[in-house]
């Protein structure tokens, strides 16, 4: 993706050779930086958008909100530095975004494939305090029992279309799937959460009333 | 599991992603989503989701932004550098497969003569003899017998360039940051 306008280089790449410079000039061309001072300023404006909904797509498919965390910075680091990154100027916040849940789904599928042994040292304090009953909220004492019987893909499918609001194509992009496949797999994923939710609707009931 | 679609989801979906449900819905909508499965998920799982997304983004704790653009900028840099130090590699690796062949090919030559070379024996007369011997080749070389020992050259000009390039990438190496 070239950029628009003139060029320049960022504030570093004055210190280094040319040929130093070479591939964070790419990288920097590829993110549509045409001006360090306006790219840093439609930057923030972009992640003030998107920072919250991206953290919520992380921490609600990964059920840890430590991990989303690590993983939002890191999204946003390879955004910035992907060289064939949607330009926020050129292609638009909505392209930009959805790339963004792409890199965010992809860290996602890489954490879930690492293998991994944790110590009790290592499991953050949310964890243990979010699973005090009196702490939660409506939605989380009905919508995370239901989500963790779920698969981790059919969390981020039903985020995304459910909270986010995407298409079914909008989907595919993002998880690099067919809409065909997604809008099949969406569809199997929501009658199971419906009956899981409704299970739960019927069991916080029948808790209230004893 | 049939893939049944409803004609009314897309409306139902629309409903609820602007935050029209139930208040501004039809009610022959309404009627419709109380009867219909699809329809009925749509809205129990979105209601859930959108609840569940107000909270979340409340619960959010982004970082500044500047510290991402910094962080980027010390990414691109760093593989910028990378890049660069590729080729140094490249030369280290040939230095050492040149050195390497040059043991080698010395190896070789030395067999020819039998394995007598490989005995602690061999070398200490040879190092005793050197001296000796250095200075017998540097009497001949100065005394201007040149044609005569045409072969000693052969041998001691590839012999002082193997020790200098073998020299220069044990230097190379040694202080070469890792």
């Amino acid at each position: 993706m070239a950029p628009t306008g003139r060029r320049t280089r960022m504030s570093w790449e004055f210190a280094l050779p040319d040929a130093w410079a070479g591939g964070a000039q790419d990288a920097a061309a590829g993110a549509g930086v045409c001006d360090p001072a306006m790219e840093n300023e439609a930057f923030a404006a972009f992640y003030s958008r998107s920072a919250r909904p991206l953290w919520a797509y992380l921490a609600r498919s990964s059920a840890d909100p430590a991990l989303a965390d690590d993983l939002m910075q890191e999204s946003y680091v390879r955004f910035l530095c992907a060289a064939g990154a949607p330009a926020l100027a050129k292609d638009g916040e909505a392209a930009a975004r959805l790339y963004l849940f792409r890199i965010a789904t992809n860290l996602l599928r890489d954490y879930w494939r690492r293998p991994r042994t944790a110590s009790i040292e290592e499991i953050p304090e949310e964890f243990f305090a979010a699973s005090s009953h009196a702490t939660q909220t409506e939605a989380q004492i009905l919508l995370e029992p239901a989500l963790r019987q779920m698969k981790p893909r059919e969390r981020q499918m039903l985020w995304l279309a459910h909270a986010e609001g995407y298409s079914h194509r909008e989907i595919a992009k993002v998880m690099g799937l067919s809409a065909a496949s997604i809008r099949l797999l969406l569809f199997r994923a929501r009658r199971k959460i419906a009956a899981l939710l409704r299970e739960c609707n019927v069991a916080d009931a029948d808790g209230r009333k004893s | 599991m049939n893939l049944t679609s409803c004609t009314y989801e897309k409306e139902v979906r629309q409903l609820m992603a602007r935050g029209q449900w139930p208040d501004a819905c039809p009610v022959e909508l309404r009627a419709h989503v109380s009867g219909c499965r699809t329809c009925g998920d749509i809205v129990l799982v979105s209601g859930a989701f959108q609840q569940a997304r107000v909270e979340s983004l409340a619960a959010a704790r982004p970082v500044a932004p500047a510290v991402l653009l910094w962080r980027a900028q010390l990414r691109r840099r760093n593989a910028a550098m990378e890049r660069v130090a590729r080729p140094l590699l490249g030369a280290q690796i040939f230095a050492c497969a040149v050195a390497l062949l040059a043991a080698v090919g010395f190896a070789g030559l030395e067999a020819r003569n039998g394995v007598e070379w490989l005995t602690w024996s061999y070398w200490h007369d040879w190092f005793v003899q050197f001296p000796q011997a250095a200075a017998a080749q540097w009497d001949s070389l100065s005394s201007g017998s040149l044609a005569g020992s045409g072969l000693t050259w052969m041998v001691l000009v590839p012999t002082v360039a193997t020790l200098v390039l073998l020299g220069g990438v044990v230097v190379y190496l040694a202080t070469d940051k890792p």
